[in-house]
């Protein structure tokens, strides 16, 4: 039976497969692999009156001498560090609860899990009406005096601090600490259920065995459960700053990418450029620098789950 | 004499890790109320301010629950709900003829909702076919270039959208331009949508595929079945769990979505809810009761979408976040 089927796959060649292939291979062909290379060509173009004239890499000169990139990237960078720590850590705490096996787990789970489901535009919205100035439901607390002197915290408005260290806009304006709690937010569920996944596959028998030799509850999640799940906290972690570099929504809604400047992280000044300033040979240099970005990433994830499903 | 030395001593041991296991149960559910509440606090209080008036709305300093008197802080009985702000979203005018006697004449109601879900039905559904074909072919045949192409397709989910609306918007207009009376940015935006979607469909679908077991395929061909005959009737019932996440999660992830929305389509009227929201947000600056109840009409289909499947929704996560 093997053999003949061997035979008969020898004699004539399958086209089934092939096939069943070809409509997606088209699609992304079209919309996904087209567009990226189309990019490519667009960056060393600009638009002139007569229609698309090539010019090198004058784009990215601009581009990369301007302050409004270096300043972009600052806040990008503060924007991820501050939203993937801050996500990863509340995530493995609330997967070490939820792992507990409380009798409510299902519940609890859903629950946490709808903030998941808004739109990040919807979220950025939400987080704005409790900030709206004078009339959002935090500010009143915020903008008391007497808790945030001199004159009260107006999160949508307040002015970034004078930097510390040259131009890097550090430390960040109300309005970007208040973007990263809003995106952590959001971004929660998803990593909290990644490493729960992950501990569900710790055996109990390890924890056990290690609290038996006398470790303490900390040590024992330092040295044994970090260990075991550090590759699906690499997943998360790489998960979380492609989100983070790529979305955009939040910024649109929750901060417009203000106040100032403030919250014009690099996904939000590839928007203004392209479509505020029309410029969109520049704006494609940028956005050919994030996709091989993006792609560096990708492929440093595919790496560590392979090297996860090799050895697990 | 040792059985009666032994249990006195185990018997204290064991209430106490009992007690101990019941307080730290207590403690984990303690912990887990609270962040759940902390969490769900945002969505609390926007569901709050949608049936606000606007007066209560433009209070400073700003209330919580619109309850208060003049005499008292929080009268349960003084509370002033309203759904103006609904009723703002939705703009119903009386109308001779229509259904209950008036219709609903908001743009959030009549254009941009029903233009959402067009787009996040037909994409999820296309979606849904295409994957699963080559979900199909990937898990069950070996053939020359399966694993180049299966690495290419991982390596298109790198590909974000927002670094392709550039070019797909100059496709789009030029394409406009050349066949002025066939393009259609409906099934451009789909089309662009199922592109989005469908490499990480295709994976998922690979390992729905991957886990039902080759011998019932096997079974089905000995018995006289076509090979598509055999993933009609065999393979595809048993991939439905499946091709139903992948679904949902295509029909949710384009139901959100925004950017490409609003800038790769070009005639308003054919935007989705996103776009109609980040213009709301535009023209109620002070209205927040308005802005709060197109918050509440949008996102309420997903949010019972998702209590409704949410199985579907973490089995599928989980499988697209790690092999993806």
């Amino acid at each position: 039976m093997v053999q003949t089927k061997k035979a008969r796959s020898r004699r004539r060649f399958d086209w089934l497969p092939f096939l069943l292939i070809l409509p997606t291979a088209l699609v992304l062909l079209v919309v996904q692999v087209y567009p990226a290379l189309y990019t490519a060509v667009l960056s060393v173009q600009e638009r002139q009156r007569a229609g698309w004239e090539f010019v090198g890499l004058k784009n990215f000169d601009i581009l990369l001498s301007s302050r409004a990139l270096g300043e972009s990237a600052g806040h990008t960078i503060i924007f991820l560090v501050g939203y993937a720590s801050l996500t990863l850590t509340l995530a493995f705490i609330v997967a070490l609860l939820l792992n507990r096996k409380s009798r409510l787990s299902g519940v609890y789970i859903t629950a946490l899990f709808i903030p998941w489901i808004l739109a990040d535009i919807i979220a950025g919205v939400v987080f704005r009406l409790l900030v709206l100035p004078d009339y959002g439901l935090f500010s009143g607390i915020l903008q008391n005096p007497a808790l945030f002197p001199p004159r009260g915290l107006s999160v949508l408005t307040a002015d970034a601090a004078r930097p510390w260290f040259g131009d890097f806009p550090f430390p960040p304006s109300p309005a970007m600490i208040y973007l990263i709690l809003a995106a952590s937010w959001r971004a929660l569920p998803f990593i909290t259920l990644l490493l729960l996944a992950a501990l569900q596959t710790v055996s109990n028998e390890v924890i056990e065995s290690s609290r038996i030799d006398g470790a303490s509850a900390w040590q024992t999640i330092r040295h044994i459960t970090v260990p075991l799940i550090l590759p699906t906290m690499v997943v998360a972690l790489f998960n979380l700053t492609l989100g983070g570099i790529n979305g955009v929504g939040m910024v649109f809604s929750l901060t417009g990418g203000g106040p100032g400047t403030s919250t014009t992280v690099l996904s939000y000044l590839l928007y203004s450029i392209g479509w505020g300033s029309l410029d969109f040979g520049r704006a494609a240099a940028l956005a050919l620098m994030l996709l091989v970005i993006n792609l560096t990433l990708i492929a440093g994830t595919l790496r560590i789950t392979r090297v996860q499903q090799r050895s697990g | 004499m040792q059985n009666s030395t032994e249990s006195p001593t185990a018997s204290p041991t064991r209430t106490f890790a009992v007690t101990r296991k019941l307080r730290e149960g207590f403690f984990t559910n303690l912990a887990l109320i609270l962040i759940t509440l902390v969490a769900l606090l945002p969505i609390a209080t926007t569901v709050l301010i949608s049936f606000k008036r606007e007066e209560d709305v433009t209070r400073k300093p700003p209330i919580i629950f619109p309850c208060d008197t003049p005499t008292s802080r929080f009268d349960l009985l003084a509370c002033r709900w309203s759904i103006e702000g609904y009723e703002r979203v939705a703009l119903p005018m009386p109308e001779v003829g229509a259904l209950l006697g008036f219709a609903l004449k908001g743009r959030m109601l009549n254009t941009y909702l029903p233009n959402t879900v067009l787009y996040a039905v037909s994409t999820a559904l296309i979606v849904m076919v295409l994957a699963s074909m080559s979900g199909y072919a990937f898990s069950r045949y070996r053939f020359r270039g399966h694993d180049a192409l299966m690495i290419a397709i991982i390596a298109i989910t790198g590909v974000p959208l927002l670094t392709n609306l550039l070019a797909l918007y100059q496709m789009g207009a030029s394409i406009r331009h050349m066949a002025e009376g066939i393009y259609n940015d409906r099934v451009f935006i789909i089309f662009v949508y199922c592109g989005f979607y469908l490499p990480m469909s295709v994976w998922i679908a690979k390992g729905f595929f991957d886990a039902i077991p080759r011998e019932l395929e096997e079974a089905a061909l000995i018995d006289g079945c076509s090979p598509l005959q055999g993933l009609g009737r065999i393979i595809m019932p048993l991939a439905a769990p499946g091709l139903t996440a992948i679904f949902l999660l295509a029909f949710v992830g384009v139901w959100n979505e925004f950017i490409a929305g609003y800038l790769l389509i070009t005639k308003n009227e054919l935007k989705p809810a996103m776009f109609g929201m980040y213009d709301f947000l535009g023209q109620n600056i002070i209205n927040a009761q308005v802005v709060a109840a197109a918050c509440i009409i949008i996102a309420l289909p997903m949010i019972v979408v998702f209590l409704v499947a949410r199985n579907s929704f973490f089995r599928a996560m989980v499988e697209g976040a790690i092999k993806g």
